[in-house]
Formats: C-alpha cells, structure tokens, sequence
C-alpha cells in the first residue's frame, strides 16, 4: 500500500484496551488512506468525509474485537469498503448520480474544473495539468461498476497486491486478476468515449 | 495468436508478468497487427493516467468532527439505554406500530362491550327485584352482576323443575325468538332476568328437563309464564293448616305452590281455574267476605317494566307478541299473603 504506514502493534494494543491517545494516533496514521479511497470510490469530498469518520466510529466501537492485531490494515480496508458501498447504495436510491452527465464540469477538490478531452496520442503532460488528469480519471471511475472501481482503487490507485485483494474480497487471484483487466479496459473505454 | 487472445493479456504485459515465451509471442503480434498496437498504446495510457492519480489530502477539521460524531452517537445510545429509544425512532417506523397499536385499541373496546352488555345499561333500564314475594324492595337495589348470576342459576332450577305444558311453551317460543332481531332478544333476556325468582320457586316435578335446556330463551320463556299477577290477602287463624289447605286447593286447581315464605307463598295456577280458586281460597279465610282483597292489577313495579319493555319488544316485532300473550295467559301467578286473625 502507498498511502499508509503500517499502524504500529503497540497501537493497537492501546486503542483495544480503550486509550483515547492511540486512538487518535491511529487515526491520524490511517485517515489518509481511508478518506483516499472513500474519495476514490465516490467521487465527492464530503461525502468521502463523512464516510471516513463513520468508518473510524466503527473502529472505535468494534476494535476490541479484533483478534489479530496484524490484520489490522485489512480489517480497516474491509470497513471502508463496507462502508463506501452502503453510501453508494444509499445515493444511488436518492439518485444522486442522475445528474451526472459528460459534459458537467467535474468536481475536484478545489472546486468545479472543465472536462478534459482525453486523446492518448498526446503528451499528458504537456497538454493537460496532471490535477485535470486526475478527475478525468476520476469521472471515468464513476462510469464503471461498483466492484470495477474497487478492483481499481486498491490495485492501481492504492497499491494492494493480489494476495491482499484475494483476502479483502474473498475471491481467487485468477479471478481478480481477470476481472481487473476487464475493469481496465472498460475504464480504457469510457475515457475514450471523453474525448469524442 | 488472434487479436481477442492479445489484447486480454494486454495487463500482464503491462505489469511484466508473462512468461518471456508468451511476451515474445504477444510482442511479436503487436508489431504485426496495428489495431492491437493501437489498442495497446491506448491502454498504457489509461494505465499512466491511472497511476499518475496521486493521493489527496484529508479535509481540515477531520479529527475535531470524527470526535463530534462519537459524541453524537454515545447520545444516542445513552438515550436509547435510558428508553427513549422510541422517541428517537424515525417517523416511517413509527407510525405503523401507532395504527396497530390503535386498531388493537378499538378491538379490545368492541370485544369487551359485546361480551358484556348487560352490564352496562341493564339494572338502570329495567327494574329487577330481588324477590316478588317482597314487593317494598327498589329493583335498584340488586345490582346486575350478581342479578345476572343467580337469575342464570334460577333459570337452571327452572329448567330442570318445569311442567311439561310450560316446557313445551317454551320449546315453541324458543325457535321464534331466534328469528327475531339481536336488540329485541336482549330485551327479552331482561325480562327473564327481572323475574328470576320467580323461576327459582318452580316445583320440583319436571318430566323432561332435557326439552328445556335447548336454550336460554325457552328459559326465559317459561319464567316470563311464571311471573305474579294478582295478589290476595287471606285472613287466617292457624298458618300451618292454611298453608296446607292452600297446597291442596293449588293441586286440586291444576297448579301448585312454587314458593312459601313466611306469611307469604306463591302460587301457579291455570287462568281458567283461578275464580274457582280464588272462591275456594275465600272459604279458607276466617274473616268476612269484605276482609278479602284481590288485586288484579299487576303486583309489582317490575311487572309494570316488564311490561313495558313487552310492549318494546311489540313494537319491535310483530311476531312475538301473539306468542308472548299466549304464554303470559295460560298461567297465573298468584301472591298470597296470610295474616294472623
């Protein structure tokens, strides 16, 4: 993984026998990764916000069950993406995606940017501003199916290897491994349909 | 190699793990087959672009307001500990357990005002002494439950100690009664209830106490055949041998005496013999013919009721009254009070 550092054992330890300090220290050690791929699989700032914390109100109230504390850094990615599914579920259901057409300006962190034009025949990074390149991307993500974009975001975007991904979405690597091809072509695909 | 077989293991290659037999094969067709080169570089560049997505940084304040929301949720939970869990339920949940709750509400009412009617209106509508030997006592004096009760047990003692012609009575007015309407059925089963201890007086000497058990109108029936009509005061000078004297006059009469109490005693007699009697019974007097007083108006104040509530039922359905009347005239109850020369 690419964004976090492994949370310490000693951690753990602490914030299972209820230490608000370790609790706050793990946060801080792994909110970046959870709000990242919150972000990632939704598509919105706040609503990745809002669905971090509620992944670390789960940590706190579940943590003294864990019982391998190693498997702490799964055990956390399994609740986001948890967690980011039943958001997505529940936004879907108030149609919160309707609205979103090709030509919308994407949003970004900073605010509302204008559609990229994708044309893999120039140079990125001379014609596009990596940050445009980013929420292109992120749009294409949009447009793929919920399990697509999971299989995306933890392999390319947040690093997990095979094994890691067989163990948090309890499928055979072979299998992941096709099914994440087929994710990106897909996403090949739909960044092609951008540019026309 | 075809073009579909290339293309599917367009990810290995870009992630270098092919074997270096199945890279060469698959490099080889890409410098063959422009499309699948086309479609290569086009994938490359999804990749870059996919991995050239950096991280972003987390919203300012993302501590403070994950500390916000625990807080929130241990109020929650606090509240739903100390039972204000329903308060803090979401109106769609709500509002169903309400209407059930509700419609269970009305049904218990219905089922418990039909179960019981007469207890509610019953005593106050119609008045019920508790005995007619004793006229002076107010109907409003017993009240209905424990009416209800004993003139049920009366019934009972009726049943099994009716005559055959009141049995039979009774059987014939019993199926008519069914037909009529509920509310006039009730009103008849008050008119039972006002003359129970009438029906408690009955001479044990039923022939076929089974006809009578067919159902609790034919019961009221036969009370209501058995109600006091007229009273006579006799004169007498030794109470034991006028009591005895009354038995035999009542058994020579067709009747008999359903009830003796103190200077009191009831007495049921066909209509047709009752002047006979009533002549009879003068003799046995030790006064003057003036001494002897006959009431031929209705006994009691209960009696008027019953009345009355008959004439609802009249007027409540034309059936009934030619069958009340008939049961009403084969029958006299006669009230006789002795007193002491």
């Amino acid at each position: 993984m690419k964004t976090s550092p492994r949370i310490q054992r000693e951690v753990i330890e602490s914030c299972k026998a209820g230490d608000p300090r370790a609790f706050a220290e793990m946060v801080l050690q792994s909110q970046k990764k959870v709000f990242n791929i919150a972000y990632r699989m939704l598509g919105n700032s706040e609503e990745a916000k809002d669905v971090a914390q509620e992944v670390f109100v789960s940590v706190f109230n579940s943590i003294k069950d864990l019982r391998e504390e190693i498997k702490f850094d799964s055990w956390l990615t399994q609740i986001t993406l948890n967690h980011c599914r039943n958001r997505w579920k529940y936004l879907k259901r108030r149609h919160y995606f309707n609205s979103d057409s090709l030509d919308d300006p994407a949003e970004t962190e900073d605010g509302d940017v204008p559609r990229a034009i994708y044309d893999p025949s120039d140079n990125p990074e001379t014609l596009y501003e990596k940050k445009m390149i980013q929420e292109l991307v992120q749009r294409g993500l949009q447009k793929l199916k919920e399990d697509q974009r999971e299989l995306l975001v933890l392999r390319d975007l947040q690093g997990f290897s095979y094994e890691e991904m067989g163990e948090l979405l309890g499928l055979p690597e072979g299998t992941i491994k096709s099914k994440l091809h087929r994710a990106r072509m897909d996403l090949k695909q739909v960044l092609e349909k951008f540019a026309h | 190699m075809d073009c579909e077989k290339v293309r599917d293991r367009f990810s290995p290659l870009w992630e270098k793990e092919l074997s270096p037999f199945d890279e060469k094969i698959i490099k080889e067709h890409l410098s063959s087959c422009p499309e699948c080169q086309k479609e290569f570089k086009q994938f490359e560049k999804t990749m870059q672009w996919l991995h050239s997505v950096g991280d972003v940084e987390v919203p300012d304040g993302f501590l403070p307001g994950l500390y916000k929301k625990m807080e929130e949720r241990k109020e929650i939970i606090s509240a739903e500990k100390s039972g204000k869990r329903w308060l803090s339920l979401p109106l769609p949940l709500k509002l169903p357990v309400q209407a059930a709750a509700m419609v269970a509400v009305i049904f218990l009412v219905l089922y418990l005002t039909k179960m019981m009617p007469m207890r509610g209106y019953h005593p106050k509508e119609i008045g019920q002494p508790s005995s007619p030997l004793s006229l002076e006592k107010k109907p409003e004096e017993v009240s209905a439950p424990t009416g209800v009760k004993r003139e049920r047990g009366n019934l009972k003692i009726a049943a099994r100690t009716a005559r055959p012609k009141d049995v039979e009575q009774a059987e014939t007015a019993a199926p008519r009664k069914e037909e009529a309407p509920s509310s006039s059925r009730e009103v008849t089963k008050y008119q039972a209830f006002d003359l129970k201890e009438a029906g408690r007086g009955k001479a044990p000497s039923s022939e076929e106490p089974e006809k009578i058990e067919k159902g609790p109108y034919a019961q009221e029936k036969l009370a209501l055949a058995s109600k006091p009509t007229q009273e006579i005061v006799l004169k007498i000078s030794d109470r034991e041998k006028a009591i005895s004297e009354i038995y035999k006059l009542a058994r020579q009469f067709g009747g008999e005496i359903i009830a003796t109490e103190g200077d009191k005693c009831l007495a049921s007699l066909p209509s047709g013999s009752f002047p006979q009697f009533e002549k009879e019974l003068a003799r046995l007097s030790s006064s003057t013919e003036a001494d002897r007083t006959i009431m031929r108006k209705p006994a009691t104040g209960s009696a008027r009721s019953r009345q009355e509530v008959k004439k609802e039922v009249v007027e409540g359905k034309a059936k009934e009254p030619a069958t009340l009347a008939t049961h009403e005239e084969s029958r006299i109850i006669v009230r006789i009070l002795l007193v002491q020369d």
